[in-house]
């Protein structure tokens, strides 16, 4: 057990070094991630500007301002840029092999490397973010209450996993399909407008408010959110969040499968 | 031997791309339907929030000053732009970074054509042909419905001419923005710096506008001329023209010819920093 | 008639020193140490027309960097080289239309696509003639067997079946120089055999001139005369194969075959012992006293059979990298010039 630690351990630490080697595109990353934000302020603005009693659908300006921002939080850990492609491109291309020899599991790897490279993100993010939702403090309504709190920091960690489990499950396709790209890009034109990445999902009309309820996309951006927001009606909370909880383990146990029937496939061939 | 033709040699990238892309017809096929439905949700979100600006009842909806069917314009303006910097230049600058990773770059540096001409169009990308086709229609559709807009031929002429105009200038962001990956060594992020950048470009320059939005439009209009890409060209079909329009059509013209040489000059510089730090 | 012209040829670049441990990576974002890697140290050498010369040397010695030099893919620290007349980092159109460069660990043809498509590339880059280009790649494709193979997009061909189909991308614009490296790497022997065949033919019919980097010592053996041996960024051997041999090795294998299974107890006094499986044994002997060693052995035994043989020329590379390297590794710091000279003088020590 202690060995596996220690195996762990270095990978972490290993793929955070990784991670700094390459500076100038970190520190350049994370201070774009920013400039999106701006537009959508002006943009609502000038639409707020066109309203006449300055609600919609039940969001004021600000509430749209502070929503956009803390789905960015959200973002920060949901999202997992280049996972699904990596593991893809690693079993096109053979490097996959490693994990069928070496005493390392390709999913706990790839969480690991992914934490790493998180963290490292939060670190640098950290500053920045503070800044910015420091500067934005006007948007804001003001702090939930701590059970609204307790659930919006929990929803954040969950929406890591099932972020991570979600694409590693689709990366896992590419056992099965030679070009996964064009999986990837339906999962990212999904994942942009369904995850309330670009606006806040009331804003749908029925009955797509409805399907897209039902969607785990939405636990990547739209809910910690609207939890912070207190838009989630409290009898629905825990709910929700235990929702959120078994879309993680399923795609989990998801992610597991394939990587297993993967490799099935993959030693069948003959490599 | 003799120096080669340059539109020989991009007929034959192009050739060559749709060949992979019809072995990889599937690939294509989804590629093409996805391209067009992120077009059309697009379209969706904006329909929406021009309902719900009608919706309260004040009768009239714009935003910044583009009432819904000029901003459909400007929307398909967007559209178009993209599809021809997606279809000629994206996959190009997106291999870039790979090719320097992988040592690629060494076989395109031997070839005795233009490095930058090779290295940014060696890849056509024909999927984004559909979305152009979309772009259109989505025009043909939108044009007619605006109140009160006569077109002129000048109109019909100038718009073409500033789609090229805006095409270049996001070439000119994008090749920079891939050289410097050869100086990063590796950028992975150079795909999101590209879509944060051109992010501002894809809306209407008036919503930039107080004390924060006026330096901010100052700066993308005049020293990274991206509001310009897009702007320029809606306006000129979307609205009727007019005299104040001119000042910044001229400098539309100036900022193309200007990006393409910082361009250039970033991509020679890429390239020296490779040749003498690689070994 | 030279053909390539080298003098003082030096190239060194700075690599990023990452430190150990999670701390020191997080510094590194703030402050970078850079290390000065001397990949060639000053290269002279002058090459004829129609030579065909192989560059060995040990992993990371400067061969790579040598040939990205010449095709002035890099460009040099300091010195002068001229391939063809022209200085290559000038990168003049002309000239990079009379050479090729082939590296047997990269590829250029189109991944997806039948490589005929990139052939077609090609002709249209180079400005090859419809009618030179057709002749040219049709004999080309028949001299290397490989004419099924074009309609196949490259992804679906074995690792030899790419490098042919690389060699012909390479060759289609009749290179006057050629720069391989390492053409055979990763290749079973058969398809090893079959690239040397055609290179060696291809080269004395064109009578092109040919650098070529290997590990692979059978295909050096099979096509070059003159070798040039680089270690550290610096050359230390410029001449034949055998030559390397007689520079390099202080000692010869003496096999004697000993009569009645009598063998004397004491053979260390030879030399060293390598083999022995009686009545049979295999003696290093050094060169100087071969000869004495020789008449002693057969004056004091009954013997059955001797040789004097030459040791395997891998063996002696193999050693005289790891003296090199060794080397380096002592004098990494201090800015001792590591010639030729010293090499060999340490080699007989």
């Amino acid at each position: 057990m202690l060995a596996r630690a220690q195996i762990w351990w270095t990978v972490f630490t290993m793929c955070v070094a990784e991670r700094l080697a390459y500076r100038g595109d970190f520190v350049l990353g994370t201070t774009m991630r920013f400039l999106p934000m701006i537009t959508q302020i002006f943009l609502w603005t000038a639409v707020f500007a066109s309203s006449s009693n300055g609600t919609m659908v039940g969001f004021t300006r600000n509430d749209i301002v502070a929503y956009y921002l803390l789905t960015m939080v959200a973002r920060a850990f949901s999202s997992m840029p280049g996972l699904a492609s990596g593991i893809a491109g690693q079993i096109r291309n053979g490097e996959i092999k490693k994990f069928l020899i070496q005493p390392i599991d390709l999913i706990g790897f790839s969480l690991l490397a992914r934490m790493g490279h998180k963290l490292v993100y939060y670190g640098v993010a950290l500053g920045p973010f503070a800044l910015v939702f420091y500067l934005c403090r006007d948007y804001f309504p003001g702090w939930p209450p701590a059970e609204y709190m307790a659930a919006f920091l929990l929803s954040l960690v969950l929406s890591f996993l099932l972020g991570f489990f979600l694409e590693a499950s689709l990366g896992l396709a590419g056992f099965w399909t030679l070009e996964i790209s064009s999986l990837l890009f339906v999962y990212m034109l999904f994942n942009f407008f369904f995850s309330g990445h670009m606006f806040p999902l009331e804003i749908l009309p029925e009955p797509w408010r409805t399907w897209v309820g039902w969607l785990p996309l939405k636990y990547l951006a739209y809910f910690p959110a609207a939890v912070f927001l207190e838009k989630i009606p409290p009898e629905q909370l825990w709910q929700e969040m235990a929702l959120m909880g078994a879309w993680t383990l399923f795609f989990m146990l998801l992610s597991r499968r394939l990587m297993h029937a993967g490799f099935r496939r993959y030693s069948g061939y003959g490599g | 031997m003799h120096r080669p033709n340059y539109l020989a040699v991009f007929w034959m990238f192009a050739r060559n791309s749709l060949i992979r892309d019809m072995t990889f017809r599937t690939n294509y096929i989804i590629e093409v339907i996805f391209g067009v439905s992120w077009a059309l949700m697009n379209l969706g979100f904006y329909t929406l929030i021009y309902r719900l600006m009608y919706a309260d009842g004040d009768g009239h909806a714009n935003i910044a000053g583009w009432s819904q069917y000029q901003f459909f314009v400007f929307i398909a303006t967007t559209i178009l732009v993209n599809s021809l910097v997606e279809g000629f230049f994206m996959a190009n600058a997106e291999e870039l970074s790979e090719l320097t990773r992988t040592g690629g770059l060494d076989f395109a540096l031997l070839k005795p054509i233009d490095t930058q001409f090779l290295l940014s169009l060696q890849r056509v990308n024909w999927s984004a042909v559909p979305k152009l086709i979309l772009a259109l229609a989505l025009l043909a559709y939108s044009i007619p419905r605006i109140d009160g807009l006569t077109l002129s031929a000048i109109q019909f002429l100038l718009y073409p001419l500033y789609i090229v105009l805006g095409t270049l200038i996001l070439y000119s962001v994008m090749i920079g923005l891939a050289a410097t990956s050869i100086w990063l060594g590796r950028n992975q992020s150079l795909y999101d710096f590209w879509f944060y950048i051109t992010n501002f470009s894809r809306y209407p320059m008036e919503i930039y506008e107080g004390t924060f939005g006026s330096p901010l439009r100052f700066v993308f209009t005049y020293m990274i001329p991206i509001l310009v890409v897009i702007n320029v060209p809606a306006a000129t079909l979307a609205k009727p023209l007019s005299a104040t329009n001119w000042p910044l059509a001229a400098f539309a013209v100036f900022a193309t010819v200007a990006s393409l040489a910082v361009s250039r000059w970033i991509f020679q510089r890429a390239l020296m920093s490779y040749r003498s730090a690689s070994s | 008639m030279s053909v390539i012209e080298i003098h003082g040829l030096r190239k060194s670049y700075r690599v990023y020193q990452k430190k150990e441990g999670l701390l020191a990576s997080f510094s590194g974002l703030f402050h970078r140490e850079y290390r000065e890697v001397n990949a060639v140290k000053g290269i002279d050498l002058t090459v004829d027309k129609g030579e065909f010369v192989a560059f060995l040397g040990p992993n990371g010695a400067g061969k790579t960097t040598t040939l990205k030099l010449l095709s002035g893919v890099i460009t040099p620290t300091a010195g002068e080289a001229r391939v063809l007349g022209y200085v290559p980092w000038e990168r003049e159109n002309d000239y990079r239309r009379r050479f090729a460069l082939v590296m047997g660990q990269k590829n250029q043809l189109w991944w997806d696509l039948p490589a005929q498509e990139s052939f077609q590339l090609h002709q249209k880059i180079y400005g090859i003639e419809p009618t030179a280009f057709k002749q040219t790649k049709d004999e080309l494709v028949d001299l290397l067997g490989v004419a099924k193979l074009l309609g196949q997009p490259v992804r679906e061909l074995s690792l030899g079946e790419r490098m042919k189909m690389e060699l012909i991308a390479a060759l289609l614009h009749s290179p006057e120089v050629l720069f391989l490296d390492e053409p055979t790497i990763g290749l079973d022997v058969v398809a090893q055999h079959n690239i040397q065949k055609f290179l060696k033919h291809y080269q004395q019919v064109r009578g092109i001139t040919i650098l070529l980097t290997s590990h692979y010592m059978k295909d050096v053996a099979a096509l070059c005369k003159r070798v040039v041996i680089i270690a550290g960024g610096e050359i230390v051997h410029d001449g034949s194969l055998e030559g390397v041999i007689d520079r390099f090795s202080d000692y010869k294998i003496l096999t004697v075959d000993f009569a009645d299974d009598r063998m004397p107890s004491d053979l260390a006094r030879f030399g060293e012992v390598r083999e022995l499986a009686p009545p049979r044994a295999k003696i290093e002997v050094d060169r100087n006293q071969i000869a004495s060693v020789l008449t002693n052995v057969l004056a004091n035994y009954s013997i059955l059979d001797v040789s004097v043989e030459d040791p395997p020329l891998e063996e002696v590379i193999a050693s005289l990298f790891a003296l090199t390297e060794k080397q380096q590794r002592d004098s990494q710091d201090a800015n001792i010039a590591t010639t030729a000279a010293n090499v060999a003088a340490a080699g007989k020590n």
